[in-house]
């Protein structure tokens, strides 16, 4: 019962973060957006949800569509300022603005209701699950895990009709410069705008499901170091290819969960597991980089057939 | 069709452009030569709008082209080439030209959803255009290969095939053979004045090989350091003693024009 237990958790982990790489991809691997920010889309999704359905007392549902709806909402934000800075500025910027969004949380304490123990440094516990009434405590993970991977589903969908599209050949455009698609008449700005909001809702979902799934959230499940192991899923999974996406996030969650059982077959301690476990990550990155430029998962080259393939299926 | 009057240029204090003023007609073939340094490739960039002016005014059409974005630039009907041939190099030769087109329907994240309709018909209309285009230009039986993979010369025409994918009616070509083999260059001589006489394309055209000058061209402008130098028919130009003294100084300059005549 345990190992299931263990399974289903990681398969849901998987999932969820299946949700942020996909984001993430579409934002670096598609458009060469190089986001340095990506979990604040993963914190607001999951503080806007849980502050919709604890405080405001609103169905799960809402709390899902709000968290995605703020998420993109300070996705297409920061997009405005930044969105003419080179891809270097742009990772400082948004590196910058996760921060922010994630010390906000840990000093404003009133956004989750007039508790001064709740909030803020404390974290907010208790956050209801979706239709828990309904489930035993043995089932209920199972019920979450098809939850989880119909989001999955939904926002792979979405994802790669959008890249298989014409909106998706002029954000592969954009990724290598921005004078070719301007004199083709493409407005870069509005594309790079529409792409962080996009990615940002994405991500807002991953952080909501994240949210209801652990029942508390506080400030500091959202350091920059999450933003980095998604990138992990990006470089490893492969760049542009929304299935290496997912798959690099399989990859990831495994590393990263099946590592803390080292402590078993080697002496170490368990905190310096910890932060080894951040340094074979970092490793495994560039490595990848080094070695294995373009992941595991190829970009598709998008060839005469598949091209035909979709202008003449009936 | 094309009103550039008294541009001014400077980056830091090198003057690019000093007062250029010159028009180009409508369904006509202009040349732009001048020694490198001239300020031609700087003109286009102004034109496109990629760059600022410092004081003039150019007209497009009878518009003032003033602060206007290079994309809005390119959607009023100003195509343009870079010198150096910029190509999405993860792209295929056959998604560059399939890129070009302005305004598609899928080019909107909402539109992909409601009308997978009419971006099917869209993109069969858009493929066989490619097709015709990527026979003109040779480039057919790579329409598969990542733009990356294409040498100079291809990706010089690739960057001609995308541009005209996007219909324009002033086309600004910078250096449209440079690389490009000399017996694909006598097609691309008929290719461009098939756009001027059958499509009513207006074109202006850089080009250091002088042949292929003399060959297209209805007017030539003459620019050096800056400025224009002479303006006439090539047959004027070639006959114009200060053009000849910019381009080479000495004795060679008189070779110069009878190998490349």
């Amino acid at each position: 019962m345990g190992l299931i237990n263990f399974l289903v958790y990681l398969a849901i982990m998987m999932g969820i973060y299946g949700i942020l790489s996909l984001s993430l991809n579409l934002q670096y691997g598609f458009t060469g957006l190089a986001n340095f920010g990506q979990v604040a889309f993963f914190c607001l999704g999951a503080y806007a949800s849980t502050i919709l359905v604890l405080v405001f007392h609103m169905p799960f549902i809402v709390g899902l569509f709000g968290g995605m709806a703020v998420a993109a909402l300070f996705g297409f934000v920061i997009a405005i300022p930044t969105a003419d800075l080179k891809e270097d500025y742009w990772a400082i910027v948004t590196l910058a603005a996760a921060e922010i969004v994630r010390i906000f949380f840990l000093n404003e304490d009133w956004v989750a209701g007039p508790d001064p123990y709740i909030g803020g440094a404390f974290g907010i516990g208790g956050i209801p699950q979706p239709l828990r009434s309904l489930f035993s405590p043995h089932t209920y993970p199972f019920f979450y895990l098809a939850l989880v991977l119909v989001c999955l589903f939904a926002t792979y969908i979405i994802i790669n009709t959008l890249t298989a599209s014409p909106f998706g050949r002029v954000i592969k455009s954009i990724r290598e410069g921005d004078n070719l698609p301007q004199a083709l008449g493409k407005d870069v700005k509005r594309f790079r705008l529409k792409v962080m909001a996009l990615g940002g809702g994405f991500g807002g979902v991953a952080g909501c499901l994240w949210a209801h799934f652990h029942g508390f959230v506080s400030p500091e499940q959202f350091m920059p170091l999450e933003t980095f192991i998604v990138w992990a899923m990006v470089i490893v999974g492969g760049k542009a290819n929304n299935k290496g996406a997912i798959f690099g996030a399989v990859v990831i969650v495994i590393f990263y969960n099946c590592t803390r059982f080292l402590k078993d077959y080697i002496p170490i301690e368990e905190v310096t597991l910890a932060s080894l476990r951040m340094v074979a990550i970092g490793i495994l990155i560039v490595v990848a980089m080094l070695f294995m430029k373009e992941g595991l998962v190829k970009e598709k080259r998008i060839k005469e057939s598949i091209v035909l393939k979709k202008a003449c299926s009936e | 069709m094309l009103r550039v009057e008294k541009v001014y240029k400077s980056f830091g204090g090198i003057l690019a452009l000093f007062g250029v003023s010159f028009e180009v007609e409508a369904n006509t073939i202009t040349g732009l030569i001048g020694p490198n340094g001239s300020g031609k490739s700087t003109l286009f960039n102004i034109i496109s709008g990629f760059y600022s002016k410092d004081r003039g005014e150019i007209y497009f059409q009878g518009k003032k082209l003033r602060n206007i974005e290079p994309y809005k630039i390119a959607l009023m009907g100003v195509g343009r080439t870079f010198q150096i041939s910029e190509a999405p190099e993860k792209m295929t030769v056959l998604e560059n030209l399939l890129l070009a087109p302005k305004n598609q329907t899928g080019e909107s994240v909402l539109n992909v959803f409601l009308h997978p309709l009419r971006i099917k018909n869209e993109s069969k209309q858009h493929l066989e255009k490619a097709y015709e285009i990527l026979h003109l230009v040779q480039l057919y039986d790579l329409m598969n290969e990542y733009a990356g993979n294409l040498s100079g010369g291809q990706k010089k025409l690739l960057s001609l095939a995308r541009i005209l994918m996007s219909d324009p009616l002033l086309l600004l070509l910078d250096e449209p053979t440079a690389g490009v083999n000399p017996t694909l260059i006598k097609d691309l001589i008929v290719a461009i004045k098939n756009l001027r006489d059958e499509k009513g394309v207006t074109i202006l055209v850089v080009e250091h090989n002088m042949k292929v000058i003399s060959e297209i061209c209805d007017r030539v402008i003459v620019l050096d350091f800056g400025k224009k130098l002479a303006e006439g028919t090539p047959e004027e130009i070639k006959r114009n003693e200060k053009v000849l003294e910019a381009y080479l100084s000495g004795s060679t300059k008189r070779e110069f024009f009878h190998e490349n005549t």
